[in-house]
């Protein structure tokens, strides 16, 4: 796994749904899965890329001047021809509306504490924090561990968002003593669909998580184990039954279902990426409130709070 | 020559008049309008008034000179000329001959559509100005009414086709929220007797009296009342205006003095059925009051047709009407605030430039009012107790005629209150007498005590003390206009006397009543106050939208001497608060960090979110650090009580007219833009400051100069006027009865309009903050620092209003730091300009002594000097809104915490007259009260740690004010902060309601 300097993706300020109380957001960019869902697509690579947002788009063609490489067209329905991109970004300089944007750049861990740490009077009052998030924080493990020593001298709450498929010895280590919660997603019991879904097998993640099980009973930090709600793949009686078996097994009290979000297509086709084939039926719809309820009595059952 | 005056140069000459088609049409139509009035005695009883025929001649011309025609008054004639007199009494001047047609046909809300939009520049005296509409309104009213019915249909059809259903899950969520209600986790040291200081055990439900109340507020249609003004001309009539029955001088304090007492004297002692409060503002159920000497005749053109028009309509009695057009309007024609100026300074250009609305806005041209009366001492000595005070200082004054005179008519105007309190007393036991019902007959019985107690002698009990303040406000309101005047820290005046009835308590009991009965004595107080409404024209329905009169009430913070003020009164004006969600009276919270508690601050949060815009936020901290340079008291500095909207007066202390002009920057920075010419009015008056086209800024600093010099240019102006407004008042409307209850007036045997006060101010509301600083931030940022554009070719992006400039209106948009995004530039640019504004109005000498203090609020204006601005540097497209007061501009940063945070650095300094900061927050469906509570006090708390001056809420979807826009019917009770004061949406013009569905809205 690289260890070379991450981009991050973005800092979302001001932020009610990542954790307790108001809390920044900084985006990892780079995931070492590849959910068919991810309605992040633009966190999936960890190097960087160009997005063209047609709706921001004024049409004054100034970038067409300016692309030494001549790859950008009107008549190409992702206006940029990636093969040929050589990611100068001179496009992106002088694009004044900001249709054309660069996806990831390079921040320092001073550049990232700066940028947070104007918001800690709104943390301290509201009992938040900064939410480490991606893509996959723990890709860069060297990074994470500084990042995190770094905010914990502010005196900043830090929340972890990962997917657990990370080096362990490394990052009980460094990383865990500096955070105080760790939300961590648990997909799908099954390793070969897990595999199928997700791109790799789920050993490690499952691993991982029990690993954290043992220490989180030491009260140094909170664990959170989260099951996005995906129609047909993760939404299912058996993969839930089964993940809150799993859980229940490891002493886990509480747990999060995240609804699913239909809107996601779109953010591919910014990146140039075709929009991908429905994978039910059912994803271009939320999931019904009384649906989710019925999910949640599973876990209920298996005497988990969500 | 007259038409000059729409600022076409002197010099330059006439083009030869031409007679037109519309020349020839225009004087025929005018000599059909002559011959109707000279011919019908149905008309032409209109051209007089009880002492004679009104004379006056109205000019018209275009700017051209290829239209011109007259029509002169005379004795009962009425002659129409295509000749202009040599000095006509007013003058229209039109912009074009298109202009001149639209205008014959025109409703009166067209017609000041066409002043604002610089087709139409009227000169010369405004009240003739509005007779001649009148006597065109006699002839063509039906038609006008018509096409009122017409628009009205038309409109209300668009938004219906837009919204066909209502959507009742929005409007229920609204009222859902009264009850869910939490309780205090705590209790702060000030809060002796409240068991749960939140009372969350209490709602409406349990006081059916105020919530009739209620119901008549709502379903009552205004009416305007002859009372004041027909009390007060007859008075005059009798004994003289500008000398007495002797023919000497009148000394302006005792004619007023005199005529005040003979008002209060004879009007009727009313109480309103049911109320536990006696007196009333006018003699209708819910009065409009008119004001003669102040801006009364500005309704005068609309009499035949203000309870047809859309906004605020009003109804008026034709015995009304009769009367305000041939007894009161030609009576005080000349003799009004902005008439006196015009005659003694021959009108002025800074007259000329208020009366074209795109530039600045003097309020003293309608009132003064802006203040806080001392009510603890009136609670404390009562009139008798003041009257001595009087008397002790008459002795020391005896050869001083002039301090006599301010002295004496305190004395009269005392006496006059103290009459109208004992007309009550003998009105509420007859009352009494014949009521039937044994509980109302007691409650009567109990009114005609307090009223032979309070005001005259000292309060003992909440009722005396609440009588007291209501009929002081109503005499108050009897002097002058009914403006911003504001009733100061209620809970803690009130609170001893709350405390006074709470110890005669023995039993569990007896003390829930207390309670209980405080809780409806202070609902019924807030709905008295809703008893009268401004005399609003339509102009101000567009300038002033949905504004009642702010009555600011002020909660909270802390003790004259440091200590932690919250206690139970101010819980209970809170609950009141709550329960309402009127717009009216006008609650401001104090909060001071570190001293008032969590408790205090999560109950003003949670009443915010109940009543979705109410109270208003203050850091008292802030405001205080803000006004230090002014050398007040420490003592009196605490004592501050928040004026009209936001503005800071030390309570009893202080004249500070905190509301004197609303002032638009941006008008400057147009100005700026085009060497002193302002581009919608097609006027230039302002100096040369330099032309971008060729090239005369090579710095950024140098453009910044030529903004500071026009923007001097206009605050220079605006100030002579005030000062000139300044003295009309002290001429016309002098204030005994407000002086003897402010300080220091008694003590240097001055009024109030001379500099009587301990403290004396005017302050400023400034508008366009954030528009200016964005538009600074694009000129410096693209055109001199990146050199991105020329400054020539965004000029001419911003003269074609961005049309055809897609490229230049991103650049702008999106390529700027601007105020609110977190930039640190951006927030020096703001500062920048407001210590400019700060250090110029800081210098100006000041007529009553003092100083003169900026503050960056707006009221509504920002959505009306918005519609009279062209596009902007920022990317701001032509006629669109301002932001509201100082807040962000909505695309600034999608992170509200970057807007606090932005605000709350700004250096404080430079604010001396407040700020309105508006946040809308959304509350998540799911989450719990104590949950959403929670959020909103976190934006709050550390928006008041880091510094913050003041934040108001609007915690309501768009989503729900645009189905509130199309089926208004269910939200009657809606109020909306707009900048600085509270509005029912639901009354406001379409442009405002706009506004606030696209103010940024940051879901918590």
């Amino acid at each position: 796994m690289t260890d070379k300097h991450p981009l991050i993706l973005d800092i979302k300020g001001n932020s009610l749904d990542d954790g307790p109380g108001i809390r920044s957001v900084v985006f990892f960019k780079g995931c070492p899965l590849s959910c068919v869902w991810c309605h992040n697509p633009e966190s999936k690579k960890t190097g960087s890329e160009i997005a063209f947002d047609p709706a921001e788009c004024v049409g004054c063609d100034t970038c067409l001047t300016v692309c030494p490489e001549k790859v950008l067209s009107r008549r190409n329905p992702f206006f940029i021809d990636r093969d040929r991109c050589t990611l100068c970004f001179a496009c992106v300089d002088e694009c004044p509306s900001g249709a054309l944007s660069r996806v990831g750049r390079e921040m320092t861990v001073d550049e990232i504490v700066a940028a947070v740490v104007r918001d800690k009077p709104f943390f301290d009052t509201s009992g938040g924090g900064v939410t480490l998030s991606g893509g996959e924080p723990t890709l860069f493990p060297d990074f994470l561990a500084r990042l995190l020593a770094a905010l914990k001298a502010e005196g900043i709450h830090t929340l972890l968002e990962t997917c657990g498929q990370f080096n362990e010895a490394g990052f009980m280590e460094q990383a865990l003593p500096l955070v105080d919660i760790i939300y961590y997603d648990i997909k799908l019991i099954d390793p070969d669909l897990h595999k199928k879904y997700c791109g790799v097998a789920n050993r490690t993640i499952l691993e991982n998580f029990i690993r954290l099980t043992k220490s989180a009973g030491k009260g140094k930090f909170m664990l959170l184990p989260r099951t996005p709600l995906i129609p047909g793949i993760t939404a299912t009686p058996e993969n839930l039954s089964a993940i809150a078996k799993f859980l229940a097994d490891h002493d886990i009290k509480n747990a999060q279902l995240l609804p699913y979000n239909p809107l996601w297509p779109a953010k591919n086709q910014k990146i140039g990426i075709a929009e991908p084939k429905k994978t039910t039926d059912d994803s271009g719809n939320w999931i019904p409130r009384e649906q989710i309820m019925a999910y949640q009595s599973i876990f209920a059952d298996h005497g988990i709070a969500t | 020559m007259f038409f000059f005056q729409t600022g076409k140069s002197i010099d330059l000459p006439l083009p030869k008049p031409k007679f037109s088609a519309v020349h020839l049409l225009l004087n025929a139509l005018l000599r059909v309008f002559a011959a109707n009035f000279n011919l019908r005695p149905g008309l032409k009883k209109y051209l007089r008034s009880d002492q004679g025929w009104i004379d006056f001649t109205i000019g018209m011309a275009t700017d051209s000179g290829s239209v011109t025609a007259s029509v002169t008054f005379k004795e009962g004639r009425v002659r129409v000329s295509a000749a202009i007199p040599k000095k006509p009494d007013t003058m229209l001047t039109l912009h074009s001959e298109g202009a001149v047609l639209k205008l014959l046909s025109a409703t009166p809300t067209e017609q000041i559509f066409m002043v604002l939009k610089g087709q139409l520049s009227p000169w010369g005296n405004q009240s003739y100005l509005n007779l001649f509409f009148f006597l065109l309104s006699l002839l063509m009213h039906g038609k006008q009414q018509k096409q009122m019915e017409k628009e009205r249909k038309k409109s209300k059809k668009d938004l219906l086709k837009a919204s066909p259903r209502a959507d009742t899950r929005l409007s229920d969520e609204l009222a859902a929220r009264q009850s869910v209600r939490m309780c205090a986790k705590d209790k702060d040291p000030g809060v002796t007797y409240l068991e749960e200081p939140y009372l969350s055990d209490l709602s409406l439900d349990d006081f059916p009296r105020i919530q009739g109340f209620l119901d008549i507020h709502f379903e009552t249609r205004p009416q305007i009342c002859v009372e004041l003004p027909k009390l007060v001309t007859d008075w005059h009539k009798a004994n003289g205006y500008e000398t007495d029955n002797a023919d000497n001088p009148w000394h302006p304090l005792l004619r007023k003095g005199h005529a005040f007492r003979h008002l209060m004297e004879n009007r009727k002692p009313l109480i309103r059925k049911n109320d536990l409060i006696a007196g009333t503002t006018t003699t209708k159920e819910i009065g409009v009051v008119v004001y003669p000497e102040g801006h009364g005749s500005m309704i005068w053109g609309e009499l035949l047709t203000v309870p047809h028009r859309t906004l605020n309509p009003y109804d008026l009695s034709e015995e009304t009407r009769n009367i305000l057009h041939h007894e009161i309007f030609p009576y005080w024609a000349r003799r009004n605030f902005k008439e006196w100026v015009r005659a003694r300074y021959d009108n002025p250009l800074c007259q000329q430039i208020d009366e074209r609305f795109a530039i600045y806005f003097l309020w003293k041209s309608a009132t003064i009012s802006h203040t806080i009366p001392d009510f603890p001492k009136l609670l404390r000595l009562g009139i008798s107790g003041i009257i001595a005070e009087i008397g002790e200082q008459l002795k020391a004054f005896a050869n001083d005629p002039d301090k006599t005179a301010a002295l004496e008519a305190m004395i009269l105007c005392l006496e006059g209150l103290a009459a109208y309190s004992r007309n009550l007393a003998r009105q509420a036991e007859t009352e009494a007498q014949n009521e039937t019902d044994p509980a109302r007959k007691k409650e009567l019985a109990r009114l005609a005590e307090i009223c032979n107690q309070a005001p005259l002698h000292p309060a003992r009990s909440l009722d005396e003390a609440v009588n007291a303040v209501w009929i002081t406000w109503v005499g108050l309101h009897m002097e002058s206009t009914n403006a911003g005047l504001s009733l100061g820290r209620l809970d803690q005046w009130l609170q001893p006397y709350f405390a006074a009835d709470m110890e005669k308590c023995f039993t569990e009991e007896e003390r829930n009543a207390c309670i209980r009965h405080a809780v409806e004595l202070i609902a019924c107080l807030y709905m008295r106050c809703t008893d009268h409404l401004p005399l609003t024209p339509d102009i101000a329905n567009w300038v002033f939208g949905g504004s009642s009169s702010d009555q600011a009430i002020t909660l909270g913070g802390v003790t004259p001497d440091g200590q932690d003020g919250v206690c139970d009164m101010t819980y209970i004006f809170l609950k009141v608060t709550e329960m309402l969600s009127i717009r009216d009276p006008n609650v401001n919270a104090r909060f001071y960090p570190g001293i008032n508690s969590d408790t205090y601050l999560k109950r003003l949060c949670e009443v915010n979110l109940i009543t979705t815009a109410t109270p208003s936020l203050h850091n008292d901290k802030t405001v205080m650090a803000s006004l230090s340079d002014f050398n007040y008291a420490i003592e009196d500095l605490r004592d501050w009580s928040a004026t009209g909207c936001v503005e800071p007066t030390l309570s009893g202390k202080h004249f500070g007219h905190t509301n004197f002009q609303m002032m638009n920057m941006v008008a400057a920075l147009e100005m700026a833009l085009n060497n002193g010419r302002h581009p919608l009015l097609n006027w230039k008056f302002g100096p040369d400051t330099g032309s971008v086209e060729t090239g005369d800024f090579t710095t950024f600093d140098e453009f910044f100069t030529a903004f500071t010099e026009q923007f001097k240019f206009i605050i220079d102006q605006s100030i002579i006027y005030n000062e000139m407004l300044a003295e009309a008042h002290q001429v016309l409307r002098p204030t005994p009865l407000l002086s003897s209850l402010i300080d220091g007036c008694i003590r240097t045997g001055r009024d109030a309009t001379v500099g009587g006060a301990k403290y004396n101010s005017s302050g400023a509301a400034l508008i366009g903050l954030a528009d200016v600083t964005d538009s600074m931030m694009a000129v410096k940022h693209l055109v001199f620092d990146e050199k991105k554009i020329t400054f020539a070719d965004l000029k001419r992006a911003v003269d074609d209003n961005f049309e055809n400039h897609p490229a230049v209106r991103a650049l702008v948009t999106k390529k700027v730091p601007l105020f609110g995004s977190g930039s640190d530039a951006a927030v020096a640019m703001a500062d920048r300009i407001a210590k400019f504004a700060h250090d110029h109005y800081w210098n100006k000498p000041h007529y009553r002594g003092g100083r003169y203090t900026v503050g960056f609020w707006s009221m509504s204006n920002h959505v009306a000097y918005g519609t009279l601005s062209g596009a902007l540097p920022s990317g701001r497209l032509r006629g669109k809104a301002f932001t509201p007061g100082l807040t962000p501009e909505p695309h600034a940063s999608r992170n509200l915490t970057d807007n606090i945070r932005d605000v709350a650095r700004l250096d404080y300094k430079n604010i001396t007259n407040n700020i309105a900061f508006n946040v809308k927050v959304v509350p998540a469906a799911g989450d719990s009260r104590e949950k959403t509570v929670d959020d909103i006090y976190s934006y709050v708390k550390t928006y008041f740690d880091l510094g913050g001056m003041q934040m108001q809420l609007n915690v309501v979807t768009s989503e729900t004010l645009k189905d509130a826009m199309a089926h208004p019917e269910n939200y009657r009770n809606l109020i909306v902060r707009i900048s600085g004061y509270n509005a029912y949406f639901v009354t406001l013009n379409r442009d405002m309601q706009l506004e606030l569905i696209e103010r940024a809205e940051y879901g918590i």
